[in-house]
Formats: C-alpha cells, structure tokens, sequence
C-alpha cells in the first residue's frame, strides 16, 4: 500500500516529452524581477559600462574629431582583445552583476522553501531539472543581457565604425571568447545564486549572504595577500578567479602569476558543490511505497 | 448601553482597491459577530478598530477616545489576528508570557496570567514545545491565549476558529459567551455563518467593504421582505395539509417532496402561517415529525443580501 | 503636572526596557545569531591561520600588533561591522513586517517608539557582544608572545570603542532604512558597500558624508607600508567632532525611524 504524506502528492504520471517544461517558471521568474520596484532603474544602470566602451570604441575611431579632448598617448584607446577583456572583467560590471543576483536572485528558491511551494511544482509533471534549469534560466536571462548581449554589440560596432572587416580577421576567435566568458560568468553566478538562495528560508539573509560572501572572498584575499605576498592566495578571492580566467580567455597576461586551471577549477568547485546542495535541499512530496 | 467602539463614515482604500466604504457603527458590551465572505472587509474593519491602520476617512473610538496611535487603550484591548505569524523559536508559554511582559506586569503575575491563559486554552501540556512543532489548532489556540492572558476588557478575534476541529471550536465558542456573560465586549469575524450563529444573534453583514445589515438576525431577516420565507414540514400526509392552507392569500407557493413526505411551503407572512398550522395538525389528525425554517439562518439572510 | 510627565517618562523607559529584555532574550537563541556569530568568528579564525603561518614557517617580519591593526581595519571596519548592523539594524522593523508579529507589539500598551528603540538595543547589544568577543580573541591569537605587554590592551580598547561606535551607528542607520523602504536590505547594501566605500575617498568636505571617515578619524594612525591604501586619503576630523558626529547621526536616525514607524502603517503581504 502506498503511504503518501498529507498534501499535494508527486506527480507519478507518464512524463511528455515537452519541449520547454521550464520555461513557465523562467517566464514568471523574469516578470516578477521587472515588477519590483527599483530594478528596472538599477538593470539599465548596469548597461553604463556597456555604453561608456561603445563610445570608447567610437572616439578610437574618430581620434582626429576627439583630439582636443585626448590629449594622452592613442594607445590609451587601443582596441583590442584587451579592451574587450577590461569590459567583461571590471570592478563595477562585476559589482553590479552580484546585486542583479541579488535582486533576482535572493527569493528564487527560498521564496519556495519559505510559502513551501516545492510540494505545488512536483505535483505538476516537473522533473527536479525543469526546475533548477527554470530558475537559473531567470538569472541567465538578466546576466546575458549584460554579458553577452553588450560583448557583441561592441564587436560589431567596432566592424561598423571601423568599416572593414579588418579587426575581425586579426582577432578571429574574439567573438567565441566574448561567447565563451558570457557563459561561463552566467553559469557560475547562476549556481552561486541558487547555492546561497537554497540555503535559507529568509530573503533578506540570502541577500546579504550572496553579497557579503563575494566581497569577503575579496576582503580575505586582500589580507593574506598583503600579509604574504603570495599569488596563490588570490584562489580566494571569487572575483580574481573571474578576471583571472577572463584573462585567458581573451589571451591577456593573467594579474596574478597563478594558472589560469586553478582559477577555474575554484569556480568549477563552487558550481559542483552548488549542485549537490540544491540536489539535496529541493525535495518534491516524499513517496514511500 | 453605551456603546463602547463606535466608528464613523469610517472608509480605508489599498490605493484603488476600496477595502471599506463609510461604515458607521457602535458597538455595545456583548457578542458582535462580523460576518462576510473572503475579502468583504472584515480583517479590514477589525485593523481599523484596532488602530493597526489608518482609516482614510472616518473616525474609530473606544470609550470615547481615538484608537490610533493611543497606546494606553491596549491596556484593556485583546487582539487575536487572523494571520497565523509567531515567533516560531519561542515555545508556548515564553510567546504568552513575552507579550505579558510588555504589560508591565510583575514576573509573579506574567507567570500567573500565562498559566491561567494557556490552561483555558488547553495548552499546558504543550507550553515548552516550541511554536513551530505545534499543530495548526494549537496555533490558533496559542492566538487566543495571547489575546486573552491580560483579562482585557474588550476582545476582537479574526477568525478565531480557523484551524480548530470540532470540538476545538466548541470550547472557544465556549469560551467567548463566557466572557460575554461577565459583561465583556466580544467582536468576532468569521466567513462561518454557522459559528456565528452559534455565538450570538447581533450580526453585522459586510460585502464588498459596506455593511449590508446589522442587528439581530431575525430582525434583518424580517426586513427582507421582497424574499418570502420557506418553511419545510415534514409530515405523514403532506397533500393532505397543503390542501388546508393553498387558499390562504399570504402563502405564495408549495412543493412537494416525494421522497422525503415533505412539503416546502412559500410563505409572505411567516408569523401567521406559524399560527394557522397547530390547528391543522390537531383537527387533521396529521402527524408532524419536523418543521424547519431552512433559510431562516445566517447563510440565507447573507445569500438573500448579496444577491446571490 | 511635572509628576505626570516623570512617570510618562519612566513608563516610556520601562517599556523600552521590557522591549529590549524580550528581543534580547529571542535574539540570544535565535538561529541567525548562532549563524552571524559564526561569522563574526571569522576573523579569529584569519587570525589563528595566520599565527599557526607565522609559527609554522617562523616568519616574524610582522608583528602580531601591526596585523591585527590591519585586520581590524579591514575586516572589521569595512565588512564585518556593516553586515551585522544592515542585517540587525533592518531587521528591527522588517522582520516584524515580513513575519507578521507586528500587530503583537502594537497591540500592547506601549508607545511605538519605545517598540523600535528597545528592539534596536537588544540587537546592537547582541552584535557589539558578537563583535567584542571576536575582537578580544584575534588579538589574544595574534599576540600570544607578547601580552604581557599592557600597551597593546590600550590599542584594543580603542579599536573596540571605535567599532562600537560604529555598530550603534551604523545599526541605527539601517534601522531607519527598515522602517522607511521595503527594499531595506538592497539599499543598505548600496549604502554600505558602495557610498561608504567611494565617498571616504574624496577629498575636502566630501568625505565627512560617510559614516566611516569619522570612525576611520578615531584610529590609531597605523605605521603605514602594505596597508597604507586603508587610510589613503583621509583627511581626519577630531576625535571630539568625530565622536559628536557619530552620536548626532545615531541620535538623528533613531528619531526619524521612531517617527516613521509612529506615523506609517505596515500592510502585510498577503493584504
């Protein structure tokens, strides 16, 4: 005899092979974002970086126009495959990524845990999957615009403004790196997210957790590092893992004289371990048979 | 008796959801039930009462003094919310007793008070298990308790019986016309129409953030006089009594009921149709095994009131 | 008529003190204060990482005052004393709103004010105490070989006053957020790790606009090297301005979240 526990019980139907079983949660998940007051502000203000690079890469193009204002050497306007690094990896896009997670990200799975309303999603025909792959898709979503979004706008226009195919054809693998970082970036602050959004019931910890954890790693790293001098104590640091492994990717010399492997298995360490928390703490009704 | 919470044109809008509209009411030492469905106003009207909001117009006292802001009245308010929020790590008694604490009484009385509230409540046994292992019942109780430890004079419950089984209910029903017996000012709100009923007899009907009626439910129920009353017999020959009083001018129409030998009479004048029937029975010789007045209870007035 | 206004006034401090009993003694079992205590280890635990280097590799190019100067700095200053303050500080009037125990407290006879100032105490108290006690161990850690040296215990005293200082500050800058927005956290946190960290960098007047110039002003001017960039710029104001700046902030930011709570109203979520 089957013992269901009281409540909504799991869906034991035949699963359809449907195509987007997630992407109702995802379509939620981005209106409800853009329904709180303050985000569509702060979104569009984390598009500066995007726009200040645009006109960067415009001025490079016009330096005779722009003389009188740059007055320093031209090489301060190289574009290049640093130009579009520095973008990806800065300070401030960085910063600002963080608190998109932080606004979007904080209540994807606590609001869930808190109203307990994992019990109303797998009662539906929803794999554990179209789930997390429903929520990180939220985050996804936010972050690309961001990332990816902005990565190609600024290599076509650089195509646009130069008027040739010129800088494509010496850097041809810049858009797969633009690609590439815009994904890896996205995949791994969609886990940290959803790590930190699992562990608590309460939005406002989670907030404060994703926030304080980011810049801790940063603090932690600053200290040690002063202290000892050492390159490997930047593995602690979330954000230098970042720009370390941007660094590859778009073939700079890395800050810090630590293998770029190293940086990303620290990233890649994060996401497993995020996997295996949010394996464990998304539970549908319990079946016992 | 003078009132003792009088409100009035007292409206409250949530932007440009109107949650109450001019209600003007006094409310006099006793059982008051405020009754309405799912979004009427009630929680509103008793937030408002309350002082836990702003009223937008309008004006709310309690013994003659405005509510809002005016803390000293809670001295002899107890308030038993509808939402079911606690401090989940506390257990039982340090929730009733915390909330006894900011009474300023002495720690003797605070233990006394708590003990008595939670043994009226019947959750002695349960008093240090923490909040968030108490069943859905014991959460309500515990609300009560809250409410009713500092023996205030007037109590306002909002939905008091949610969560409770039966005989859980019983005991706060119980519990209510207790206190109403020793001259205290019972508000209770309830979308139940027949734990109302079971409480008292003074009603007020919202819907849609306006009240419909008040006063006694046999009173309103009276007025509506566009809706005649039914009354069901339930008797050994139906056909043979309705034949005696199809005639009668105030008897609007009669259905029969096969299958359960009973007849549904349509009545304008209830009271008279009342008086013909006893005669009947005798002289007819006809045996009567029940009469009921199937919509003269709450739910009907209510349904009769909405439009339903 | 004087009589009146005593007892009022006693009445009114008696009730923030049974406000602060009650959310001290909720606060001291709560989960978030095991969590946030845990994290207010976290220095002690840098500390002890560091020593067991040092003793380890016999490095001793630093000494143990000089680091702990520098991790307070940091840590404490810059991270450790704003996220307790933005989590405890909002949490004085958010936690209220967002778990619907409100209406318990303005049920009560007690004035409103009295609800926010006593709630704010019991958790300023609580993180001061979370702090007070990291504090004392990274530096009892940091200067095992030489705590015989009474010195050093001033410099700890005056590190402790300044984050103290800090804490009530910044504890009633985020009370006041979280009785005015809802979004409390989300600008605590632009407030705290963007405005604190950019203003105290500009120069002149400028930078008197953040809370952590005029904590940052009460330091011991530290020998500099490695972590000079901490005090970079910083043009101090005096210990007397800075220290009346800092009770006049508190002071006013308390005010404002107890006149807001008096005249706002909360509506709950589901409402």
């Amino acid at each position: 005899m089957t013992i269901k526990e009281k409540g909504y019980t799991h869906w034991e139907g035949r699963l359809k092979n449907g195509k987007f079983p997630w992407w109702p949660i995802t379509r939620y998940g981005i209106k409800l974002t853009f329904k709180k007051k303050f985000f569509k502000f702060f979104f569009f203000g984390t598009l500066l970086p995007a726009l200040v690079y645009l006109v960067g890469i415009y001025v490079s193009e016009r330096l005779e126009d722009f003389k009188s204002m740059v007055r320093e050497s031209p090489a301060l306007l190289n574009i290049n495959p640093g130009y579009f690094k520095s973008y990806f990896t800065n300070d401030f896009l960085l910063f600002m990524m963080v608190m998109i997670l932080v606004f979007a990200g904080g209540g994807l799975i606590s609001d869930d845990l808190k109203y307990n309303s994992l019990q109303l999603y797998f009662s539906r025909p929803l794999r554990k999957k179209d789930y997390f792959f429903g929520k990180a898709s939220v985050l996804v979503f936010f972050l690309l615009i961001v990332t990816l979004i902005p990565g190609l706008i600024l290599f076509i226009f650089k195509l646009i403004f130069s008027g040739s195919f010129k800088f494509f054809v010496s850097y041809p693998w810049l858009p797969i790196s633009v690609i590439g970082y815009s994904f890896l970036v996205t995949a791994f602050f969609s886990f940290y997210a959803l790590l930190i959004s699992s562990l608590s019931k309460n939005r406002r910890y989670v907030a404060i957790l994703i926030f304080s954890t980011y810049v801790f790693s940063d603090i932690l790293f600053g200290i040690f590092y002063g202290i000892y001098k050492s390159p490997y104590f930047s593995l602690l640091s979330l954000k230098v893992n970042l720009q370390q492994v941007g660094a590859f990717i778009f073939n700079q010399k890395m800050q810090y004289s630590v293998s770029w492997i190293y940086s990303f298995l620290v990233l890649a360490g994060v996401c497993v371990l995020a996997g295996f928390t949010l394996k464990k703490r998304i539970r549908g009704v319990e079946v016992v048979k | 008796m003078n009132p003792v919470i009088v409100t009035n044109n007292l409206s409250k809008w949530y932007g440009n959801v109107l949650g109450l509209s001019d209600v003007s009411l006094k409310i006099e030492p006793g059982i008051t039930g405020i009754l309405g469905p799912n979004g009427a106003g009630k929680s509103t009207f008793l937030k408002l009462i309350t002082g836990q909001i702003k009223a937008n117009i309008g004006t709310v006292t309690i013994n003659g003094k405005k509510i809002r802001n005016n803390y000293t009245l809670f001295s002899m308010i107890g308030f038993c919310p509808e939402q079911d929020s606690f401090y989940e790590e506390m257990t039982g008694w340090k929730f009733v007793a915390s909330l006894l604490k900011l009474f300023h009484f002495s720690a003797k009385e605070i233990e006394e008070r708590a003990e008595k509230a939670l043994e009226i409540v019947e959750l002695t046994k349960d008093k240090d298990r923490v909040i968030r292992s108490y069943s859905r019942g014991m959460r309500q109780r515990l609300k009560v308790a809250q409410a009713i430890a500092h023996e205030p004079e007037i109590i306002i419950l909002d939905e008091p019986l949610n969560g409770l089984d039966p005989l859980g209910r019983r005991k706060i029903i119980r519990l209510i016309k207790e206190y109403s017996s020793e001259g205290k000012t019972i508000i209770v709100s309830s979308h139940v129409l027949p734990e109302i009923e079971a409480m008292t007899r003074k009603i007020v009907l919202i819907h849609q953030g306006k009240v419909f009626a008040q006063g006694d439910i046999h009173y309103i129920r009276d007025l509506i006089e566009t809706h005649p009353h039914i009354i069901s017999i339930k008797c050994s020959n139906p056909r043979e009594l309705a034949s005696k009083f199809i005639h009668e001018d105030y008897v609007l129409s009669v259905h029969f009921d096969s299958e359960q030998d009973s007849l549904l009479v349509e009545t304008r004048n209830r009271d008279k149709f009342f008086a013909l029937l006893p005669p009947l029975f005798v002289n007819f010789k006809i045996e009567v095994q029940e009469i009921t007045s199937p919509d003269d209870n709450l739910q009907a007035v209510f349904d009769y009131l909405v439009g339903k | 008529m004087a009589e009146k206004k005593a007892r009022t006034f006693r009445y009114f401090l008696s009730s923030i003190g049974e406000v602060f009993s009650v959310f001290f003694s909720l606060g001291k079992a709560a989960r978030k204060t095991k969590f946030f205590f845990f994290v207010s280890f976290l220095p002690v635990i840098i500390a002890l990482v560091i020593k067991l280097i040092q003793v380890f590799s016999e490095q001793t190019t630093l000494s143990g005052i000089f680091i702990f100067s520098n991790i307070v700095m940091v840590l404490y200053l810059q991270f450790l004393i704003l996220v307790l303050a933005l989590f405890f500080g909002t949490s004085v009037c958010s936690e209220e709103v967002e778990g619907k125990t409100l209406t318990y407290l303005t049920t009560r006879p007690i004035s409103k004010s009295s609800i926010i100032l006593g709630k704010y105490a019991a958790y300023t108290v609580l993180i001061i105490l979370m702090v007070a006690i990291g504090l004392v161990f990274s530096f009892l850690i940091l200067n095992l070989n030489n705590l015989l040296n009474f010195r050093l215990y001033k410099i700890l005293l005056r590190y402790m006053f300044v984050l103290v200082l800090g804490l009530i500050c910044y504890t009633s800058f985020f009370t006041f957020l979280g009785t005015f927005l809802k979004k409390s956290v989300l600008f605590g946190l632009v407030f705290g790790f963007g405005w604190e960290s950019v203003i105290q960098y500009f120069p002149g007047s400028t930078q008197k606009f953040a809370i952590v110039h005029y904590l940052k002003s009460l330091l011991p001017v530290s020998s500099g090297r490695r972590f000079s960039f901490l005090l970079f710029q910083l043009e101090p104001s005096s210990v007397g301005t800075s220290i009346f700046m800092l009770f006049l902030i508190t002071a006013v930011f308390l005010g404002l979240a107890c006149l807001l709570f008096f005249l706002k109203e909360y509506i709950f979520e589901d409402q």
